[in-house]
């Protein structure tokens, strides 16, 4: 049937398309492409018909099946680092040259192949499970997206650091030497006058774990605390960082990109799921749902994990019974699919205002009581096992609701009633009340088969009357706080549609979910992403066929592990003191707001705003250090991380005071490429690429079977070498200034094994053989490689460097991972007989979350609600953007979106530019005409703190107020500019230049006392959605 | 399928155990434009005949075309076209309704080559150099191409380029080099939708033959009234687009934030 016959098209406007340069343009890009990449010459072709296309890796013969090997090539499985999801990926290697010509997904792999094959099988069956014998590649196919494809280019790009450098001039000149692995040690870790700028304080000097850094605030912590070391994220070697970090030099001070990722989206899941520690999130069953709702996030573009979801997307919508979902967003996005149009739509709405929507929709579900009654009404495990459900609420659990009690926001307990209970009162074991609905009594949650769910109720007890309501009782009011006109006004999606969405949505029964992700990223993103999610918990999805799925889990490396402890030592320190984001840690233990209770002040607004339910926030701990509050770093140990490219707005804010010797006095990167960040820094150690490194990582979520990828130097490292012909890399520096500083955990018997033996932790590598080690060996221990594999998977390369640090034994094994990427548990394990997920998230769905209600804004004294409601996008005071920015003056706002293509990271590849070279920014056509703008204009974008150039395309495809902004272009390093080491010039490519990066149209909070981008106010997370902005034509 | 995927992989394994392991030997001698190498082992083609007996073609079923450009640069860096040119492209169309009421949508819509049945880019060639092989796999002899770019023009799908390096004309050739040695096209092995299903035309057990057939009254080619018998297929396609393959063009020009001009589009 031809769904789309019933459609006319009135008008087809190609975006983002390729084929733009057939004629013309191609010259240009073939002579900026020479000599960068393995392109053709203007020489006749390697063979007169098929050109000059790779040699085939191997044959495949179409009869027999039978393999025959290419031995000047290799294929080998690792992992990719092209974006954060980190797939498995097959690579060809050119045997003679040590280059890799091509890559693909690995079949073993969960993220790359739709249905991964059993992990034992051999690995010539694998590769012939790719190949056209018998069709068999079609169905097994492992993919890599056009990033993995196309991010070999890195390998060998001109613009790779591969030696130390050591700044000349000013921080940021571009200006470099190359130094010796020796010196670049000897100087960060004893300092001196290292520019001629003064002395520098060197990490030997700020170590100092037991010296309080500010004797006023001491609940600071020790000096050590202002060494501050940052991660981009876990690409494999996070643990050996944070071992050197917490408990080897003992700061506290850690962080990664999340906080200008999609850290709302973890928060509000987070708060979902009873996890402030690691947020957990979740993610839908795609292959047996019904309908699918995506606010804020497009999983057929991006997220994580992208290629996997796009695909089980793409095979729900042809294999699904009765399949069908909404994409909401301020622009459309590639979810959306023409061709199954009908089964599939777009909802434009307003940016930032998702909270409106979501809350809008809870408010219909409440009232017309469309939720899983059965479900919220079980107040413990068993009880909604009884009702038919996997997981449980916590919707009729009493709160305490009178703001004057000192616990309100939380729980009533047991012991608030002297009822028993086990353990310390309000402790772990304390148990939460229900009213019970057969008895009417107040109840343990855990006693109740059946408990009201709407109650407002006084409580007698020992301490007084009590009064409390039920989380449910306390969402219902939220939710009922505003009208559904108040709602549909705010998100510009009109009442009737809300409702059509709220009843499609709860149509399915358990058959249905939604998730969110980046789009949250907004000055209400804590509490759009917890409204959002909490749709989840009005069906009772969770860990259900067709519902809202658990992570799979992992294999873990760098635990106390069967075979080495990789996760405890002699003399760890455990770090002390308060994040420099002030994370964690609520204003009320501070001297600050003890000193003001003293006083007689109000303790209220604290200095700058504390962010209690949320991790380290790398964005505020720069601000802070820049601002000195709450305290200065002395010293940034940066690993891959872009910060001043990544959050809106904070290149603009402190880019000129990182700069600065005295307000940051020494900053060191590691990293393979200077980024907008590492430019600014006074030492970069060169860092290997996933394809020359060591390490373990895991799935982020999304798969439903455990995953933990391998990576291992595929090729030889392009780095250079310490004097004693170790690799330099990320290992290498910080093993290398913990044994100079005689820090605990590393040196010669830094690592007991299971069977006490003392081994070394001093090479690059030894951290994460001793880790594939444990990976092999946890539960049953892997096969032992056979000759077969080791020929046909390439890592017969590296079995002197096994055998350097492992036992034969371990060798054997851990060889038969590195052969297949990663260790894998099998796809048949990844459901019961039900069809239901074998992993389960074990922990309440939270209608009402104690942690956050209990805890207040540090700025206005107020409570935060400890439930999802409708907050505005607001500065840090509360003042809502649309009061503080007059929308005369700027009447548009801002909405950015992760492009298909192109990572934060992926600029420099010339193959994968090429396809989408430019990032035109998208605006609706009736808007443009509006202000007399047409598709090709060149028009200025400002926001009340930065204005960019920009290329515009008009289409039908963005919601009317938004200015559309594709990530991963603008870049002002990377390639974008010469850079001089030792005198010579390696010369820009202005095509990593093109285009514009959404994060320079910068929104500082004027409510705060300095210049900090605008931040959710609940999360701390930076804000990039529905900052307030003006589009001028000016070409 | 998928418990069958693997009861057969399983299958499969056991067949291929113990088989010798050989070096691949590639060896192309070439005196006309159509005469290949004939391969010592019995699974290497006549790369200018082609695989005797198949007729290979494509199904893109655009359900399932998640726009990633993971084929496009697979492509481009199997087959080592110059930067800027390409074999195949997936180009996005936002569609609008005539009805104003509903939201638009995006199509994807990849293209390549259609290795037709009746390609008009072989009669114009002066050569003889660009020919069809028993297979239906329409390739270049480079060798005798002399870039006169008629088969360029001819062809109504603009799926043919003179390479800028080569200075002969470029195309698909469905990567013959890899399907003669049993193995995938670029293209299909990194489609991340799994929208791309190549196969034999003439074989109706076939992956594409049963895809064809379950899907006989969807199944749609570009510019059916060419008369050239494209033998890439779409599925989904709306007949709005079986003509209407070039759309509004996207914007070009190459700017910086500061608004320099690096390129200025065509």
């Amino acid at each position: 049937m031809d769904k789309s016959k019933r459609r006319f098209i009135k008008g087809a406007a190609v975006t983002g398309g390729v084929g733009l340069f057939a004629a013309g343009y191609s010259h240009t890009l073939t002579q900026i492409g020479k000599g960068v990449v393995n392109g053709t010459s203007g020489k006749p072709t390697h063979d007169p018909l098929h050109g000059n296309s790779l040699t085939p890796e191997y044959k495949v013969d179409l009869k027999t099946g039978q393999l025959i090997s290419n031995d000047e090539q290799r294929v080998v499985n690792t992992m990719c680092l092209g974006c954060w999801t980190k797939c498995g990926v097959r690579a060809r290697i050119d045997q003679k040259t040590d280059k890799i010509i091509r890559i693909s997904g690995n079949p073993y792999h969960p993220l790359s192949a739709r249905e991964h094959i059993d992990f034992d099988t051999p690995i010539k069956a694998a590769f012939v499970g790719l190949s056209a014998f018998q069709e068999q590649g079609l169905q097994g196919r492992s993919t890599a997206c056009a990033r993995g494809n196309a991010m070999l280019e890195q390998l060998d790009s001109p613009h790779r650091v591969t030696q130390c450098l050591k700044r000349v001039g000013k921080r940021g000149s571009g200006q470099w030497q190359s130094i010796s692995f020796e010196q670049l040690l000897n100087e960060t870790v004893e300092g001196g006058d290292l520019f001629g700028e003064g002395h520098v304080e060197g990490l030997r000097a700020i170590r100092d774990v037991s010296t309080p850094l500010d004797a006023n605030n001491p609940e600071y912590g020790p000096k050590a605390n202002q060494l501050l070391v940052s991660n981009a994220s876990d690409e494999g070697r996070d643990a050996l960082i944070k071992r050197f970090t917490f408990n080897s030099f003992g700061t506290r001070n850690f962080a990664n990109h999340g906080a200008y990722c999609g850290f709302t989206y973890r928060a509000g899941a987070g708060a979902l799921l009873d996890d402030l520690k690691k947020y957990a999130h979740l993610k839908p069953d795609w292959d047996n749902s019904e309908f699918l709702l995506f606010i804020g996030t497009s999983p057929q573009q991006s997220g994580n994990p992208f290629k996997r979801q796009a695909r089980q997307l793409a095979n729900a919508r042809v294999n699904n019974t009765n399949f069908s979902y909404v994409v909401v967003s301020p622009m459309l996005p590639n979810t959306s699919n023409q061709p199954c149009a009908g089964n599939n739509t777009w909802l434009p709405i307003r940016p930032a205002t998702d909270s409106a929507l979501a809350m809008g929709m809870l408010r219909w579900i409440i009232e017309q009581q469309r939720y899983a009654v059965n479900f919220l009404t079980a107040p413990n495990v068993e009880a909604a096992k009884a009702a038919g459900y996997r997981g449980f609420s916590n919707a009729s659990y009493l709160i305490v609701s009178d703001p004057t009690l000192p616990r309100f926001g939380q729980y009533l307990f047991a012991s608030d009633l002297g009822l028993p209970f086990e353990g310390k009162a309000y402790g772990e074991q304390d148990s939460p009340l229900v009213i019970d609905e057969a008895s009417g009594a107040v109840t343990l949650a855990s006693m109740s088969q059946k408990a009201k769910l709407a109650v407002i109720h006084s409580v007698d007890t020992p301490k007084g009357i009590i009064a409390v309501k039920s989380s449910f009782q306390l969402l219902s009011d939220a939710a009922l706080g505003f009208s559904m006109a108040e709602y549909a006004k705010e998100c510009d999606i009109s009442e009737a549609k809300i409702i059509d969405l709220a009843d499609k949505f709860t149509s399915h029964g358990t058959k249905a979910a939604v998730i969110s992700h980046g789009g949250t990223m907004s000055a209400n993103g804590f509490y759009s992403a917890w409204a959002i999610m909490m749709l989840n918990a009005m069906i009772g999805n969770i860990n259900l066929k067709g519902g809202a799925l658990a992570s799979g889990g992992s294999f873990p490396a760098f635990g106390k592990g069967p075979r080495y402890n990789l996760q405890e030592f002699d003399g760890m320190l455990e770090p002390k003191g308060v994040f420099l984001s002030r994370s964690k840690f609520p204003y009320e233990k501070t001297s600050e707001y003890r000193r003001k209770v003293e006083a007689g002040q109000s303790p209220y607004p604290s200095k700058e705003p504390w962010y209690p339910i949320s991790s380290p926030l790398l964005g505020e701990h720069l601000t802070a250090a820049v601002h000195g509050y709450p305290y200065t770093l002395k010293a940034w140990i940066n690993h891959m991380g872009n910060p001043v490219y990544g959050q809106a707005g904070l290149g603009e804010a402190i880019g000129e005071q990182l700069k600065d010797p005295k307000v940051l006095p020494l900053f060191i990167s590691i990293d393979s490429f200077i980024n907008e960040t590492s430019a600014l820094s006074d030492y970069i150690v060169p860092d290997t690429l996933t394809y020359e490194s060591w390490g373990w990582t895991s799935a982020w979520q999304g798969t439903m079977t455990k995953v933990v990828t391998g990576r291992w130097p595929i090729v030889e490292p392009r780095v250079a070498k310490t004097a004693t012909g170790d690799v330099v890399c990320m290992e290498s520096f910080l093993s290398q200034v913990a044994i100079k500083l005689a820090l605990p955990g590393f040196g010669e018997d830094a690592i007991t094994a299971a069977d006490g033996s003392l081994h070394p932790l001093t090479r690059a590598a030894d951290y994460s053989l001793y880790g594939a080690a444990n990976v092999a060996y946890l539960g049953t221990a892997v096969a032992d490689i056979n000759a077969e594999d080791m020929y046909l998977s390439g890592v017969s390369r590296i079995q002197a460097e096994l055998n350097t640090r492992l036992k034969p034994e371990e060798v054997k094994k851990v060889s038969y991972l590195f052969a297949r990427g990663g260790r894998f548990e099998n796809m048949r394990n990844a459901r019961d007989e039900a069809g239901n997920p074998s992993k389960v998230w074990p922990k309440p769905m939270m209608l009402w979350n104690p942690e956050v209600g209990s805890r207040r804004n540090s700025l206005t004294g107020e409570f935060m609600s400890g439930c999802p409601r409708l907050y505005q996008p607001a500065l840090a005071d509360g003042t809502p953007l649309d009061k503080a920015f007059d929308k005369s003056q700027w009447p548009l706002l801002i909405s950015s979106y992760k492009s298909h293509t192109m990572s934060s990271m992926s600029i420099g590849s010339d193959r994968l530019r090429q396809v989408h070279p430019n990032n035109p920014v998208r605006l609706n056509e009736k808007t443009a005409a509006r202000f007399g703008i047409s598709t090709g204009d060149t028009v200025k974008i400002s926001t009340p703190n930065g204005s960019v150039i920009a290329l515009v395309e008009c289409v039908a495809g963005v919601q009317a107020d938004c200015i559309a902004i594709e990530h991963g272009y603008g870049h002002k390093e990377l390639g974008a500019r010469d850079t001089v080491i030792d005198d010579i010039s390696i010369a820009a490519n202005p095509l990593i230049r093109v285009g514009i990066n959404m994060n320079d149209l910068n929104l500082f909070d004027p409510s705060r006392n300095g210049r900090y981008p605008l931040v959710d106010w609940a999360s701390g997370a930076s804000a990039r959605q529905g900052l307030p902005a003006k589009i001028e034509k000016i070409a | 399928m998928d418990k069958s995927k693997r009861q057969f992989l399983g299958k499969m394994a056991s067949v291929s155990v113990g088989a010798a392991l050989i070096p691949v030997v590639q060896v192309y001698a070439q005196d006309n434009p159509q005469s290949g190498n004939a391969g010592s082992s019995s699974q290497t083609y006549n790369a200018s005949e082609g695989q005797v007996g198949k007729r290979y073609g494509m199904v893109i079923d655009l359900r399932r075309c998640v726009g990633c450009q993971a084929c496009t640069v697979a492509c481009t860096i199997e087959n080592q076209p110059p930067l800027g040119q390409f074999r195949t492209t997936v180009q996005q169309y936002e569609v609008s309704q005539q009805d104003e009421a509903s939201s638009p949508a995006f199509l994807m819509l990849p293209r390549l080559c259609n290795h037709c049945e009746n390609p008009p880019c072989i009669p114009v060639c002066p050569t003889g150099a660009t020919f069809q092989r028993k297979d239906g796999i329409v390739v270049v002899n480079n060798e005798w191409c002399v870039g006169c770019g008629y088969c360029v023009h001819a062809c109504p799908y603009d799926a043919r380029f003179i390479n800028h390096d080569t200075n002969t004309a470029d195309k698909c050739t469905f990567c013959a080099h890899r399907l003669d040695v049993g193995l995938l096209p670029a293209c299909v092995e990194t489609c991340v939708g799994e929208a791309r299903v190549i196969g034999d035309l003439n074989d109706p057990n076939s992956q594409i033959s049963q895809l064809l057939a379950a899907n006989s009254s969807d199944i749609k080619v570009l510019k059916p009234d060419a008369n050239t018998a494209p033998r890439v297929f779409y599925i989904g396609m709306s007949s709005a687009f079986e003509d209407r393959i070039s759309g509004q063009a996207p914007v070009r020009t190459l700017l910086t934030d500061t608004g320099e001009e690096i390129h200025h589009g065509h």
